[in-house]
Protein backbone atom coordinates (compact mmCIF):
# COMPACT_ATOMS: atom_id res chain seq x y z
CA UNK A 1 0.00 0.00 0.00
CA UNK A 2 2.80 2.36 1.07
CA UNK A 3 4.04 1.59 -2.40
CA UNK A 4 1.04 2.25 -4.21
CA UNK A 5 0.87 5.75 -2.77
CA UNK A 6 4.29 6.70 -3.38
CA UNK A 7 4.00 5.60 -6.98
CA UNK A 8 0.71 8.00 -7.14
CA UNK A 9 2.45 10.74 -5.50
CA UNK A 10 5.15 10.80 -7.69
CA UNK A 11 2.89 10.51 -10.69
CA UNK A 12 1.10 13.87 -9.34
CA UNK A 13 4.62 15.79 -9.03
CA UNK A 14 5.51 14.50 -12.51
CA UNK A 15 1.73 15.26 -14.09
CA UNK A 16 1.86 19.09 -16.06
CA UNK A 17 0.56 21.28 -13.45
CA UNK A 18 -1.15 24.79 -14.45
CA UNK A 19 2.06 26.41 -13.41
CA UNK A 20 4.62 24.08 -15.79
CA UNK A 21 1.99 23.96 -18.54
CA UNK A 22 2.50 27.91 -18.89
CA UNK A 23 5.74 27.82 -18.05
CA UNK A 24 6.85 25.64 -20.30
CA UNK A 25 4.47 27.27 -23.26
CA UNK A 26 6.48 30.08 -22.93
CA UNK A 27 9.77 28.42 -23.12
CA UNK A 28 8.96 26.61 -26.34
CA UNK A 29 8.00 29.96 -27.86
CA UNK A 30 10.79 30.97 -31.06
CA UNK A 31 13.44 33.83 -29.57
CA UNK A 32 12.23 36.77 -30.98
CA UNK A 33 16.22 38.04 -31.95
CA UNK A 34 17.40 34.96 -33.45
CA UNK A 35 20.04 36.21 -36.16
CA UNK A 36 19.30 33.87 -38.78
CA UNK A 37 15.14 34.91 -38.52
CA UNK A 38 16.44 38.67 -38.53
CA UNK A 39 16.92 37.98 -42.60
CA UNK A 40 13.46 38.68 -44.20
CA UNK A 41 13.48 34.81 -45.79
CA UNK A 42 10.57 34.86 -47.62
CA UNK A 43 9.09 31.32 -48.74
CA UNK A 44 7.64 31.29 -51.91
CA UNK A 45 10.06 31.29 -55.14
CA UNK A 46 7.66 33.28 -56.99
CA UNK A 47 7.09 35.99 -54.91
CA UNK A 48 11.08 36.30 -53.89
CA UNK A 49 11.95 36.55 -57.48
CA UNK A 50 9.21 38.74 -58.38
CA UNK A 51 10.58 41.31 -55.98
CA UNK A 52 14.31 40.23 -56.88
CA UNK A 53 13.19 41.84 -60.05
CA UNK A 54 11.56 44.54 -59.49
CA UNK A 55 14.39 45.65 -57.00
CA UNK A 56 17.16 44.29 -59.28
CA UNK A 57 18.47 41.99 -56.30
CA UNK A 58 20.38 38.84 -56.91
CA UNK A 59 18.27 35.62 -55.74
CA UNK A 60 19.74 33.76 -52.70
CA UNK A 61 18.36 30.36 -52.37
CA UNK A 62 18.61 28.45 -49.12
CA UNK A 63 17.34 24.96 -50.25
CA UNK A 64 16.95 22.10 -48.53
CA UNK A 65 15.34 19.10 -47.17
CA UNK A 66 12.54 20.31 -44.86
CA UNK A 67 11.88 24.31 -45.09
CA UNK A 68 14.65 25.54 -43.14
CA UNK A 69 11.82 27.62 -41.60
CA UNK A 70 9.64 25.09 -41.00
CA UNK A 71 11.28 22.15 -40.52
CA UNK A 72 13.50 20.55 -38.00
CA UNK B 1 16.45 38.68 -52.15
CA UNK B 2 16.51 35.49 -49.42
CA UNK B 3 14.51 32.70 -50.03
CA UNK B 4 14.27 29.61 -48.40
CA UNK B 5 12.74 26.00 -49.79
CA UNK B 6 12.16 22.86 -49.10
CA UNK B 7 13.53 21.51 -52.25
CA UNK B 8 12.02 18.25 -52.26
CA UNK B 9 8.37 19.89 -53.66
CA UNK B 10 10.27 22.52 -55.97
CA UNK B 11 12.35 20.20 -57.87
CA UNK B 12 9.54 18.05 -58.26
CA UNK B 13 6.73 20.96 -59.43
CA UNK B 14 5.76 20.16 -63.08
CA UNK B 15 4.65 24.03 -63.59
CA UNK B 16 6.73 27.68 -64.12
CA UNK B 17 7.99 28.00 -60.60
CA UNK B 18 9.77 24.43 -60.67
CA UNK B 19 10.99 25.06 -64.29
CA UNK B 20 12.70 28.51 -63.15
CA UNK B 21 14.69 26.46 -60.00
CA UNK B 22 15.59 23.81 -62.54
CA UNK B 23 17.09 25.93 -64.51
CA UNK B 24 19.32 27.15 -61.79
CA UNK B 25 20.17 24.12 -59.93
CA UNK B 26 21.51 22.71 -63.64
CA UNK B 27 24.29 25.31 -63.75
CA UNK B 28 25.42 24.09 -60.29
CA UNK B 29 27.50 21.45 -59.25
CA UNK B 30 24.09 19.92 -57.55
CA UNK B 31 22.73 19.08 -60.85
CA UNK B 32 20.96 16.25 -60.94
CA UNK B 33 17.22 17.18 -60.24
CA UNK B 34 16.31 13.33 -59.42
CA UNK B 35 17.89 13.31 -56.20
CA UNK B 36 18.34 15.99 -53.64
CA UNK B 37 19.09 19.32 -54.55
CA UNK B 38 19.92 20.95 -51.02
CA UNK B 39 22.54 23.81 -51.07
CA UNK B 40 23.11 27.78 -51.16
CA UNK B 41 22.01 29.19 -54.13
CA UNK B 42 22.97 32.73 -55.85
CA UNK B 43 21.16 33.77 -58.79
CA UNK B 44 20.47 36.49 -61.14
CA UNK B 45 16.77 37.00 -61.42
CA UNK B 46 16.20 35.72 -64.41
CA UNK B 47 18.15 32.52 -63.44
CA UNK B 48 21.62 33.01 -64.20
CA UNK B 49 23.57 30.79 -61.45
CA UNK B 50 26.23 33.44 -59.94
CA UNK B 51 27.49 31.22 -57.21
CA UNK B 52 26.97 27.92 -54.98
CA UNK B 53 28.02 26.19 -51.98
CA UNK B 54 26.54 23.39 -50.05
CA UNK B 55 28.75 24.20 -46.78
CA UNK B 56 27.02 26.38 -44.37
CA UNK B 57 29.65 27.50 -42.35
CA UNK B 58 29.41 31.37 -42.29
CA UNK B 59 33.01 31.58 -43.93
CA UNK B 60 32.01 29.82 -46.85
CA UNK B 61 28.41 31.32 -47.68
CA UNK B 62 30.10 34.58 -46.85
CA UNK B 63 32.68 33.86 -49.69
CA UNK B 64 30.62 32.04 -51.93
CA UNK B 65 28.35 35.64 -51.71
CA UNK B 66 31.24 37.92 -52.07
CA UNK B 67 32.39 36.12 -55.47
CA UNK B 68 28.98 35.55 -56.86
CA UNK B 69 28.34 39.13 -56.22
CA UNK B 70 30.85 40.74 -58.03
CA UNK B 71 29.70 39.12 -61.12
CA UNK B 72 26.09 40.55 -60.75
CA UNK B 73 25.21 43.35 -62.60
CA UNK B 74 21.94 44.62 -62.01
CA UNK B 75 19.47 45.02 -64.97
CA UNK B 76 15.69 44.36 -66.19
CA UNK B 77 14.25 40.70 -65.75
CA UNK B 78 10.84 39.74 -66.49
CA UNK B 79 8.27 38.94 -63.35
CA UNK B 80 8.01 35.06 -63.14
CA UNK B 81 4.02 33.73 -63.53
CA UNK B 82 2.75 30.49 -62.62
CA UNK B 83 -0.17 30.04 -64.08
CA UNK B 84 -0.81 26.62 -63.48
CA UNK B 85 0.56 25.60 -60.23
CA UNK B 86 1.59 21.71 -59.93
CA UNK B 87 -1.20 20.75 -57.32
CA UNK B 88 0.54 17.73 -56.19
CA UNK B 89 3.65 20.15 -54.75
CA UNK B 90 1.75 23.24 -53.66
CA UNK B 91 -1.08 22.47 -51.21
CA UNK B 92 -3.12 25.31 -49.63
CA UNK B 93 -4.88 25.66 -46.31
CA UNK B 94 -8.27 24.23 -47.13
CA UNK B 95 -11.01 27.01 -47.02
CA UNK B 96 -12.05 27.68 -43.09
CA UNK B 97 -8.77 25.86 -42.25
CA UNK B 98 -6.65 27.52 -39.11
CA UNK B 99 -3.01 26.98 -38.97
CA UNK B 100 -1.24 26.02 -35.31
CA UNK B 101 2.46 26.32 -35.05
CA UNK B 102 4.35 23.55 -33.38
CA UNK B 103 7.73 23.53 -31.63
CA UNK B 104 9.66 21.23 -30.10
CA UNK B 105 12.47 20.76 -27.61
CA UNK B 106 14.68 17.76 -25.74
CA UNK B 107 14.54 19.28 -21.70
CA UNK B 108 16.51 16.58 -20.57
CA UNK B 109 18.29 13.27 -20.98
CA UNK B 110 21.35 14.51 -23.71
CA UNK B 111 24.59 13.54 -22.74
CA UNK B 112 27.42 15.80 -22.82
CA UNK B 113 28.28 17.03 -26.55
CA UNK B 114 30.11 15.59 -28.61
CA UNK B 115 31.47 18.16 -30.61
CA UNK B 116 30.18 21.79 -31.08
CA UNK B 117 27.59 20.83 -33.41
CA UNK B 118 25.87 18.26 -31.55
CA UNK B 119 25.65 21.17 -28.83
CA UNK B 120 24.09 23.01 -31.14
CA UNK B 121 21.29 20.13 -31.68
CA UNK B 122 20.73 19.28 -28.45
CA UNK B 123 19.71 22.91 -27.95
CA UNK B 124 17.83 23.46 -30.71
CA UNK B 125 13.49 24.05 -31.27
CA UNK B 126 11.80 21.74 -33.89
CA UNK B 127 9.34 24.43 -35.63
CA UNK B 128 6.75 22.70 -37.90
CA UNK B 129 3.05 23.35 -38.59
CA UNK B 130 -0.24 22.09 -38.16
CA UNK B 131 -3.13 22.80 -40.28
CA UNK B 132 -6.87 22.54 -39.16
CA UNK B 133 -9.79 21.67 -40.96
CA UNK B 134 -12.69 23.88 -40.94
CA UNK B 135 -15.18 21.36 -39.54
CA UNK B 136 -11.81 20.40 -36.91
CA UNK B 137 -11.79 24.50 -36.37
CA UNK B 138 -15.23 24.94 -35.84
CA UNK B 139 -15.22 21.83 -33.29
CA UNK B 140 -12.49 23.21 -31.09
CA UNK B 141 -15.02 26.51 -31.14
CA UNK B 142 -17.90 24.63 -29.79
CA UNK B 143 -15.34 22.58 -26.87
CA UNK B 144 -14.84 19.39 -28.84
CA UNK B 145 -11.56 18.03 -29.95
CA UNK B 146 -12.17 15.61 -33.25
CA UNK B 147 -10.61 12.52 -33.85
CA UNK B 148 -8.77 13.25 -37.17
CA UNK B 149 -7.57 16.47 -35.41
CA UNK B 150 -5.91 14.60 -32.80
CA UNK B 151 -4.89 11.80 -34.77
CA UNK B 152 -2.93 14.63 -37.27
CA UNK B 153 -1.77 15.90 -33.95
CA UNK B 154 -0.30 13.03 -32.17
CA UNK B 155 0.94 11.59 -36.35
CA UNK B 156 3.00 14.34 -37.05
CA UNK B 157 3.56 16.91 -34.28
CA UNK B 158 4.11 14.96 -31.38
CA UNK B 159 7.43 14.01 -32.35
CA UNK B 160 11.12 14.39 -32.38
CA UNK B 161 12.29 16.94 -34.85
CA UNK B 162 14.36 18.59 -32.93
CA UNK B 163 17.69 17.48 -35.42
CA UNK B 164 16.19 17.41 -38.53
CA UNK B 165 13.00 15.88 -40.79
CA UNK B 166 12.03 12.45 -38.50
CA UNK B 167 9.43 9.69 -39.99
CA UNK B 168 5.77 10.40 -38.91
CA UNK B 169 4.40 7.80 -36.69
CA UNK B 170 2.38 5.29 -39.20
CA UNK B 171 -1.22 4.68 -38.19
CA UNK B 172 -0.52 1.45 -36.26
CA UNK B 173 2.23 3.45 -34.30
CA UNK B 174 -0.92 5.91 -32.41
CA UNK B 175 -1.35 3.17 -29.53
CA UNK B 176 -3.58 6.02 -27.87
CA UNK B 177 -4.34 9.74 -28.21
CA UNK B 178 -6.91 11.48 -26.48
CA UNK B 179 -8.22 14.86 -26.11
CA UNK B 180 -10.83 16.51 -24.28
CA UNK B 181 -12.09 20.35 -23.44
CA UNK B 182 -13.46 21.40 -20.22
CA UNK B 183 -13.98 24.76 -19.18
CA UNK B 184 -11.36 26.04 -21.52
CA UNK B 185 -8.52 23.54 -20.50
CA UNK B 186 -7.48 20.94 -23.09
CA UNK B 187 -5.94 18.02 -20.97
CA UNK B 188 -5.22 14.94 -22.85
CA UNK B 189 -2.45 11.80 -23.38
CA UNK B 190 -0.68 9.98 -26.14
CA UNK B 191 1.22 6.73 -26.92
CA UNK B 192 2.89 6.16 -29.84
CA UNK B 193 5.06 3.64 -30.32
CA UNK B 194 6.85 1.65 -33.09
CA UNK B 195 6.12 -1.99 -33.61
CA UNK B 196 9.20 -3.27 -32.06
CA UNK B 197 9.51 -0.61 -29.48
CA UNK B 198 12.65 1.21 -31.01
CA UNK B 199 10.89 4.53 -31.08
CA UNK B 200 8.37 6.07 -28.57
CA UNK B 201 6.53 8.62 -27.49
CA UNK B 202 4.59 8.79 -23.57
CA UNK B 203 3.07 12.35 -23.19
CA UNK B 204 0.49 14.13 -21.37
CA UNK B 205 -0.92 16.97 -22.45
CA UNK B 206 -2.14 20.33 -21.00
CA UNK B 207 -3.54 23.90 -22.85
CA UNK B 208 -5.96 26.31 -22.89
CA UNK B 209 -8.21 27.14 -25.23
CA UNK B 210 -10.10 30.62 -25.57
CA UNK B 211 -13.28 31.63 -28.36
CA UNK B 212 -14.31 34.69 -29.01
CA UNK B 213 -17.10 35.79 -31.08
CA UNK B 214 -17.34 32.27 -33.10
CA UNK B 215 -13.76 31.88 -33.52
CA UNK B 216 -11.08 30.50 -31.51
CA UNK B 217 -8.51 32.89 -30.42
CA UNK B 218 -5.82 31.25 -28.25
CA UNK B 219 -4.77 27.68 -28.50
CA UNK B 220 -1.58 26.79 -26.39
CA UNK B 221 -1.28 23.63 -25.61
CA UNK B 222 1.97 21.52 -24.47
CA UNK B 223 2.80 17.61 -24.87
CA UNK B 224 5.41 16.39 -22.53
CA UNK B 225 6.55 13.05 -21.69
CA UNK B 226 9.38 10.33 -22.20
CA UNK B 227 10.45 9.68 -25.70
CA UNK B 228 12.85 7.00 -26.96
CA UNK B 229 14.71 6.26 -29.91
CA UNK B 230 15.17 7.82 -33.33
CA UNK B 231 14.45 7.85 -36.83
CA UNK B 232 14.99 9.27 -40.69
CA UNK B 233 17.88 12.51 -40.65
CA UNK B 234 17.48 12.67 -36.74
CA UNK B 235 19.63 9.65 -36.13
CA UNK B 236 22.55 12.59 -35.55
CA UNK B 237 23.54 13.22 -32.17
CA UNK B 238 20.57 11.69 -30.79
CA UNK B 239 19.98 10.80 -27.06
CA UNK B 240 21.51 7.12 -26.37
CA UNK B 241 18.74 6.88 -23.73
CA UNK B 242 15.41 8.17 -22.94
CA UNK B 243 14.84 11.38 -23.25
CA UNK B 244 11.97 13.79 -22.43
CA UNK B 245 10.53 15.80 -25.13
CA UNK B 246 7.86 18.47 -24.94
CA UNK B 247 6.12 20.05 -27.86
CA UNK B 248 3.93 23.34 -27.98
CA UNK B 249 0.90 24.17 -30.16
CA UNK B 250 0.23 27.78 -30.39
CA UNK B 251 -2.49 29.93 -33.30
CA UNK B 252 0.25 30.95 -35.65
CA UNK B 253 0.04 34.73 -36.15
CA UNK B 254 -0.12 35.14 -39.91
CA UNK B 255 2.42 38.06 -39.60
CA UNK B 256 5.94 35.21 -39.85
CA UNK B 257 6.66 33.93 -43.45
CA UNK B 258 7.16 30.88 -41.65
CA UNK B 259 3.90 30.71 -41.25
CA UNK B 260 3.03 30.34 -44.87
CA UNK B 261 5.15 26.77 -44.50
CA UNK B 262 3.58 23.74 -45.64
CA UNK B 263 3.34 21.06 -43.06
CA UNK B 264 6.13 18.33 -42.39
CA UNK B 265 3.30 15.57 -42.71
CA UNK B 266 2.29 16.42 -45.64
CA UNK B 267 4.49 15.91 -47.65
CA UNK B 268 4.32 13.13 -50.04
CA UNK B 269 0.62 12.83 -49.75
CA UNK B 270 -1.86 15.89 -49.14
CA UNK B 271 -5.30 14.23 -48.93
CA UNK B 272 -3.45 11.67 -46.50
CA UNK B 273 -2.82 14.27 -44.29
CA UNK B 274 -5.63 16.29 -44.26
CA UNK B 275 -7.47 13.11 -43.92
Amino acid sequence: MTALLLTLLLGMQDGLSDADCRKLHDSLKPPAAELWRNIPWKVSLLEAQNLAAKEKKALFIWSMDGNPLGCG
Amino acid sequence: MSLAIDQWYTRRQKDAEGDFYRKIVLQSPQNNVNATTQGLFLATPDGKLLGFTNNRSPEWVRAMLKKGLTGFTPGEAELLTNPKPDPNFTYRLPEGGLILTATSKVLKGYEKPASLEAGFFQNSLGRDVLWVRKDEHQALVRGDVMKSFQKRMAKFNLIDNTRGEPHPWQDAEVKQVEMTIKDGVLTGTAHLETANGDRGYKAELRGYVEVRDGKLTKFNLVSRGEAWGYSGCTEAAHPKDKFMLAVAFRIAPGTDEADKVMPQGAKSWFPDYMR
